[in-house]
C-alpha cells in the first residue's frame, strides 16, 4: 500500500540521482583540496613537499586570515540586515492591492535575473564621482558639496558593496517570502480582524510564524550564499581599499591566483568550510522547525 | 478605524516610491544611457533625460561582435541546467519530505555541504577533474556546475513548500487508488506550482549568471556565454562605455523576454495564493 | 571499384588531416574589432601555409593568470600564450615556456629588437619569449587648459606640482591618478619610481632594495598630487582615467594612450591634444623615463612540428607589411619593438596614426626610455610574480593614500610586505 510513511527504497530511488551527482562532482574535488593542503605546492601542477597539518597551525598567526574572517563576519551580519529589511518590505508591498500591482511583483526580480557583470557596470558607472548619476543627483539636492567616491574608504566601500549585494538579492527574497505569504491561509488574517487585531500584532502572530520553515531555509542558505559572494566584490573593489572588502572567498582566490601558493589557499578553504559547517550545524539544531509526522 | 488606513496609505506609497527608485530607476538610467552618445555617457554633467540620440553602441554589438553565439550559449546551458535542476530537485525534494527513510536526515544536511565549499576552491580541482575526463570546453561541463550550485537550495526551498501542502490531500488520494506518480504529478506540483516555478527561476539564473567556472572551463570563442563574451569586451587598457552599456541592456534582454512569457503564470500564483 | 577508389581518397584526406599542424594562440586582446584584425592576418597566414592551422582563443585578463597554469597542469596548454614580462617567469620555472633565444636572435638580425623590450624577457641563460609590441605611459594634456592656466608643460615633479595645483578648479581634477590596488596604479607609481631614480628593486642577489630614499621621494610626490585627483580615483583602472580626461572632468593623466577615446569622445582636435615625457624629480633630468610594459609570445609546447609551426606565424607577425597591420589592431595604442618595425609604411599608414602623427611619435620615443620594475639591468628573479601579481607596489601606495601613513613608513611596511610575499 502506497503510503505517505516510512519507505526506504522508494525514498533512496528518488534522492539518488542528485546524490549522485553532488557527490562525483564535489567530493573528488574536496578530497584533492584536501591533500594539497597538507603538502606545500606553489602553482598548479608543480610539486610540493608533505608538510602535514603545518599550514593549518601557521594560518592561525597571519593577520591576513584574521582580518578575511572578520570582513567576513561583518558581510554576512550586514547583508542578513539589508535584505532582511529589503526583501520583507517589497514582499509586504507588493502583497497589497493596487494599480500596477501585477506589472511590479513580475518586475521586480529585474536586478536579480541580469549576470553580475551588469550589475556591476550599473552601480561602477552610477556611483562614479566625475560622471555618475548618483552623485550629480545628492548634490544637487544639497546633501553633498561636492562628489564623494563611494569606493575610496574602506567604510564606504564596504557599506556600498553590501548595499549593492542586498539590491542583486533582495527581490528575489521577497519574491519567496511573497510564495510563502499567500500560502497562509486568508481566513487566519480575517479571523483575527474580527478579533482586533492590528497590522503589527498580525504579522508578528500569523505571518511570521507560518512563514518558518521558508524562512528557516533562507536564513540558512542565504547566509552561505552571502558568505560566499564572490564576483561582485572582485569585480568592483578587488577585496581593497586596503583590504577592506577582502573577505575569505577573496583571501582564498588571492592566495591561489596572485600569490601563487596553491596549497595555502586550499588550506584556507578547508578552514572556511569546516567554520561554515560547524555553523551550519549550530544554525538547523537551534532553529530547525519542528518536523511534522 | 480611518486613522490606521490612511497611515497604512502612507506608508504603502512611500515604500512603493521607494522600491521603484531604488529597484527600477537604474534599469530607466542604463537603458537610456546606452542610446547616449560617446560624449553625454562620460560627461560630467550627468543627464537623466538624453540629450542625444544613437544607435552606434547596438549597431556594434549586434553587428561587430559574436554577441548571437554568447546568446545562444547561455540559453542552451542554462535551459538544460535549469531543467535537470528541477527535475532532480523535485525528485530528491519529494523523497526527502513525504518519504521518511533511513539516513533522510543525513542526506538532508549534507546537501548544505556544497555551499560550505566556497567555488573559488573547487575551481581548480575540478578544472583539473574534468581535463581527464575530456570534459573540458564542453556544454556539459557548465551544466555538470550549475545543477551543482543550484540544486542544494532548490531542493531546501521545494521541501518547505511541499511541507506547506497538508497531508490530508495526499492521503486522500492515496485512499481513492492513486498511484505515487498521479499524486505528484497531480497533486503535489500545481500545489506547489508557484515555489516550483521560483526555484526553476533561481536555477535559470544562476545558470545564466554563472561567470567564474564558465570563463574557466570554457576556453574556445565558439562556446562563451554572455557574461564572458560581455566581460572580455572590456579591453584592459581601454572601456568603450557605449559598446559596454549596450551589451549589459542586451545581455538582460533574453532573461526579460522569457520573464515576459512565463512571468503571467508566474505571478498569478503567488499572488492567489496556493493552498485554495 | 568504386569502393577502393574512395578507400584511397579517405587515406588521403586523413593523410592530409594528419598533415596539418594545429598551433592555438591564445591573446587578451578581446576587443572586437582587433579580434577581427588579427583573424585576417591568421586567415592569410593559414592560405599561405596550408599544412598549418593557427586558431585564436581569446581570454580575459582577469582569468588568465589561474587559467594559464592549470591547463599546462591538465596538458591542454595553448601553443602560443600572448603574456607580460611578469607572467612569463612562472611559465618558464614550470618548463611551460620554452627558451627561444635562437630564434630571437634570428629575427633580431632581421628586424632589430631594441634592446629594453630584450631585457624584459632575458634572464637566467635564455630568452623566453618573443616580443610583440610595447607600451609606455606618458603624461596627456589638453594644450588649451595649459595657455589658459598661462603655464608650461612640466619637466620637473615641481612644475608637475604647480600645474595639477593651476588646473585644478570649477569641477576639474588637475591630474587623475589612480589609487586602486591594481595594475595601472602600479604602472603609475613606478613611472615616478624610475623618475626618481628608484627604477631598480632588487639587488643582484634577488634581495629587495625597494626601501630606498629615491622610492619615498616618489610615493611623497604621488600622495601630494592625489589631493588633486578625483574622489572615486582609489578605484580606477585605465578605462576610469581615459574617461576623466575624454570628459574634461581631468586636465592631466598619466595614460599609454588617449587617442582613440579622444578621437570618438571627445571631440578629437588632434592639434590640442598634448603628450610629453612624465616628470622627472627635480635635478635627475637623466633619470627620465618611464613604465614600459612589452607584450610577448611564449611558445608552450616542445613538440618539434608544433614549434616550428608556432615560429613561422610568429615571424610572420613580426614582418613588416604585416606587423604594422598587427599592432594597428588598436591603432595608438601599441608600439613597435623592432627597428624594422617602426618603420614599417603599414604602421604609419593607419588613418588614425596619420592623424595622431606627432603624438604617436612622442610615445614611441619616450617608450624607448621605458623600464619595467623587476626585469632591470639582467636583475630578474621569478619572485616578481608575486609582487606584480599581487600589485604590491600599489598596495604600499594605498598605505599612505588611504590609510594616511606617511610615505616613509608605507615604503618601509611596503618592503616588509613583499619581502614576505617573495619567500
Amino acid at each position: 500500500m502506497i503510503s505517505v510513511k516510512k519507505n526506504n527504497i522508494e525514498g533512496w530511488l528518488f534522492v539518488s540521482p542528485l546524490v549522485i551527482w553532488i557527490s562525483l562532482i564535489i567530493l573528488v574535488p574536496i578530497y584533492i583540496a584536501f591533500e594539497l593542503s597538507l603538502f606545500n605546492v606553489k602553482i598548479i601542477g608543480t610539486s610540493g613537499k608533505f608538510v602535514g597539518i603545518d599550514n593549518y597551525i601557521k594560518l592561525f598567526g597571519k593577520s591576513k586570515f584574521l582580518n578575511a574572517s572578520l570582513n567576513s563576519f561583518y558581510w554576512i551580519i550586514g547583508n542578513a540586515i539589508c535584505q532582511t529589511f529589503f526583501a520583507f518590505t517589497i514582499a509586504l508591498t507588493i502583497n497589497y492591492k493596487f494599480p500596477g500591482k501585477k506589472i511590479m511583483a513580475n518586475w521586480i526580480i529585474l536586478s536579480f535575473i541580469i549576470p553580475t557583470v551588469v550589475v556591476v557596470v550599473i552601480w561602477k558607472l552610477m556611483l562614479s564621482s566625475s560622471s555618475g548619476v548618483i552623485n550629480s543627483v545628492l548634490i544637487d539636492i544639497g546633501l553633498l558639496d561636492e562628489a564623494t567616491g563611494f569606493f575610496s574608504s574602506p567604510n564606504k566601500a564596504f557599506i556600498s558593496l553590501v548595499l549593492i549585494n542586498s539590491w542583486r538579492w533582495s527581490p528575489f527574497l521577497a519574491l519567496i517570502i511573497l510564495s510563502g505569504l499567500n500560502s497562509i491561509n486568508r481566513e487566519m488574517y480575517d479571523a483575527s480582524k474580527v478579533d482586533g487585531a492590528n497590522f503589527v500584532q498580525q504579522f508578528l502572530f500569523i505571518t511570521f510564524p507560518n512563514l518558518k520553515s521558508v524562512l528557516f531555509v533562507l536564513g540558512l542558505v542565504g547566509t552561505l550564499l552571502s558568505f560566499n559572494i564572490f564576483d561582485i566584490i572582485w569585480l568592483i573593489t578587488k577585496g581593497g581599499p586596503s583590504s577592506a572588502t577582502t573577505t575569505l572567498p577573496l583571501l582564498i582566490y588571492e592566495t591561489a591566483f596572485t600569490k601563487f601558493r596553491i596549497s595555502q589557499a586550499a588550506t584556507l578553504s578547508i578552514v572556511t568550510s569546516f567554520l561554515l559547517l560547524l555553523f551550519s550545524i549550530i544554525f538547523i539544531k537551534s532553529m530547525a522547525p519542528k518536523e511534522d509526522d | 478605524m480611518i486613522k490606521e488606513n490612511n497611515i497604512k496609505l502612507i506608508f504603502l506609497s512611500l515604500s512603493l516610491l521607494l522600491i521603484i527608485l531604488i529597484f527600477f530607476f537604474p534599469f530607466f538610467w542604463i537603458i537610456t544611457s546606452s542610446f547616449k552618445s560617446p560624449e553625454e555617457i562620460i560627461a560630467t554633467s550627468t543627464t537623466i533625460i538624453p540629450r542625444s540620440f544613437t544607435l552606434e553602441h547596438y549597431n556594434k554589438i549586434l553587428f561587430n561582435s559574436d554577441f548571437f553565439i554568447y546568446l545562444k550559449n547561455s540559453l542552451i546551458v542554462s535551459f538544460s541546467s535549469m531543467i535537470i535542476s528541477i527535475i532532480l530537485s523535485v525528485s530528491a525534494a519529494y523523497g526527502l519530505h513525504k518519504l521518511k527513510f533511513y539516513g533522510n536526515k543525513f542526506v538532508e544536511y549534507s546537501l548544505l555541504v556544497t555551499y560550505a565549499f566556497p567555488g573559488v576552491i573547487l575551481l581548480v580541482p575540478i578544472y583539473l577533474l574534468f581535463a581527464k575526463v575530456n570534459l573540458l570546453n564542453s556544454y556539459f561541463a557548465l551544466i555538470v556546475v550549475n545543477v551543482l550550485f543550484a540544486t542544494p537550495f532548490a531542493v531546501w526551498m521545494l521541501k518547505a513548500f511541499f511541507k506547506l501542502i497538508p497531508n490530508e490531500i495526499e492521503e486522500a488520494a492515496y485512499i481513492d487508488g492513486a498511484s505515487r506518480y498521479i499524486v505528484i504529478s497531480r497533486i503535489i506540483v500545481p500545489l506547489a506550482a508557484p515555489g516550483i516555478a521560483s526555484v526553476a527561476i533561481f536555477c535559470f539564473i544562476i545558470s545564466w549568471t554563472e561567470y567564474l567556472f564558465a570563463s574557466i572551463l570554457i576556453s574556445g570563442d565558439d562556446l562563451k556565454t554572455l557574461p564572458v563574451g560581455l566581460a572580455g569586451i572590456v579591453g584592459q587598457y581601454q572601456i568603450d562605455w557605449g559598446f559596454l552599456l549596450s551589451g549589459a541592456v542586451l545581455a538582460s534582454l533574453p532573461v526579460i523576454l522569457l520573464f515576459v512569457f512565463i512571468g503571467k503564470y508566474f505571478v498569478s500564483g503567488l499572488t492567489e495564493g496556493a493552498v485554495k | 571499384m568504386n569502393k577502393i577508389l574512395l578507400f584511397f581518397i579517405t587515406i588521403l584526406f586523413s593523410l592530409n588531416a594528419y598533415a596539418v599542424t594545429n598551433v592555438t594562440f591564445w591573446h587578451m586582446e578581446g576587443v572586437p574589432h582587433r579580434v577581427d584584425r588579427i583573424q585576417t592576418l591568421i586567415d592569410e597566414f593559414n592560405s599561405a601555409n596550408p599544412d598549418i592551422n593557427v586558431t585564436q582563443e581569446v581570454q580575459n585578463w582577469g582569468e588568465i593568470y589561474a587559467k594559464a597554469p592549470a591547463s599546462v597542469a591538465a596538458g591542454t596548454a595553448p601553443e602560443i600564450l600572448v603574456g607580460i614580462p611578469d607572467f612569463t617567469p612562472i611559465l618558464a620555472d614550470m618548463g611551460a615556456a620554452q627558451p627561444v633565444e635562437d630564434f630571437v636572435a634570428e629575427l633580431d638580425s632581421k628586424y632589430g629588437f631594441y634592446q629594453k623590450a630584450l631585457d624584459q624577457y632575458t634572464y637566467n641563460g635564455h630568452t623566453w619569449a618573443v616580443p610583440l609590441w610595447n607600451m609606455g605611459l606618458s603624461l596627456w594634456y589638453r594644450k588649451s587648459d595649459f595657455e589658459a592656466a598661462g603655464i608650461e608643460p612640466p619637466k620637473t615633479w615641481s612644475d608637475l606640482k604647480k600645474a595639477a595645483k593651476a588646473l585644478t578648479k570649477d569641477g576639474v581634477y588637475g591630474i587623475g591618478l589612480p589609487g586602486n590596488k591594481q595594475l595601472y596604479t602600479d604602472q603609475t607609481i613606478y613611472s615616478f619610481m624610475v623618475n626618481s631614480g628608484a627604477e631598480e628593486i632588487y639587488n643582484s642577489d634577488g634581495t629587495l632594495r625597494f626601501d630606498n630614499p629615491q622610492t619615498v621621494a616618489a610615493y611623497d610626490v604621488y600622495k601630494e598630487l592625489y589631493q588633486y585627483s578625483a574622489p572615486d580615483a582609489a578605484n580606477w583602472t585605465w578605462g576610469e582615467a581615459e574617461a576623466c580626461f575624454a570628459s574634461k572632468g581631468c586636465a592631466m593623466i598619466l595614460q599609454f594612450t588617449v587617442i582613440s577615446t579622444y578621437d570618438s569622445q571627445a571631440g578629437g582636435d588632434a592639434s590640442d591634444l598634448g603628450v610629453i615625457q612624465i616628470p622627472h624629480a627635480n635635478g635627475k633630468a637623466h633619470r627620465a623615463g618611464t613604465v614600459s610594459y612589452v607584450n610577448s609570445a611564449m611558445i608552450m609546447t616542445a613538440d618539434e612540428a608544433k614549434m616550428e609551426a608556432s615560429k613561422k606565424f610568429l615571424s610572420f607577425l613580426m614582418e613588416p607589411g604585416n606587423y604594422g597591420r598587427f599592432i594597428n589592431m588598436e591603432p595608438g595604442l601599441f608600439l613597435p619593438i623592432t627597428e624594422a618595425g617602426s618603420k614599417d609604411s603599414t604602421y604609419w599608414d593607419d588613418p588614425v596614426v596619420v592623424k595622431y602623427k606627432s603624438q604617436v611619435e612622442t610615445m614611441l620615443d619616450n617608450s624607448t626610455r621605458g623600464s619595467l620594475f623587476g626585469f632591470t639591468n639582467g636583475n630578474t628573479f621569478t619572485s616578481i610574480s608575486s609582487i606584480s601579481a599581487q600589485n604590491l607596489l600599489a598596495q604600499t601606495l594605498q598605505l599612505t593614500l588611504i590609510d594616511g601613513k606617511s610615505a616613509k613608513d608605507a615604503v618601509s611596511e611596503g618592503m616588509e610586505i613583499m619581502t614576505e610575499a617573495i619567500e
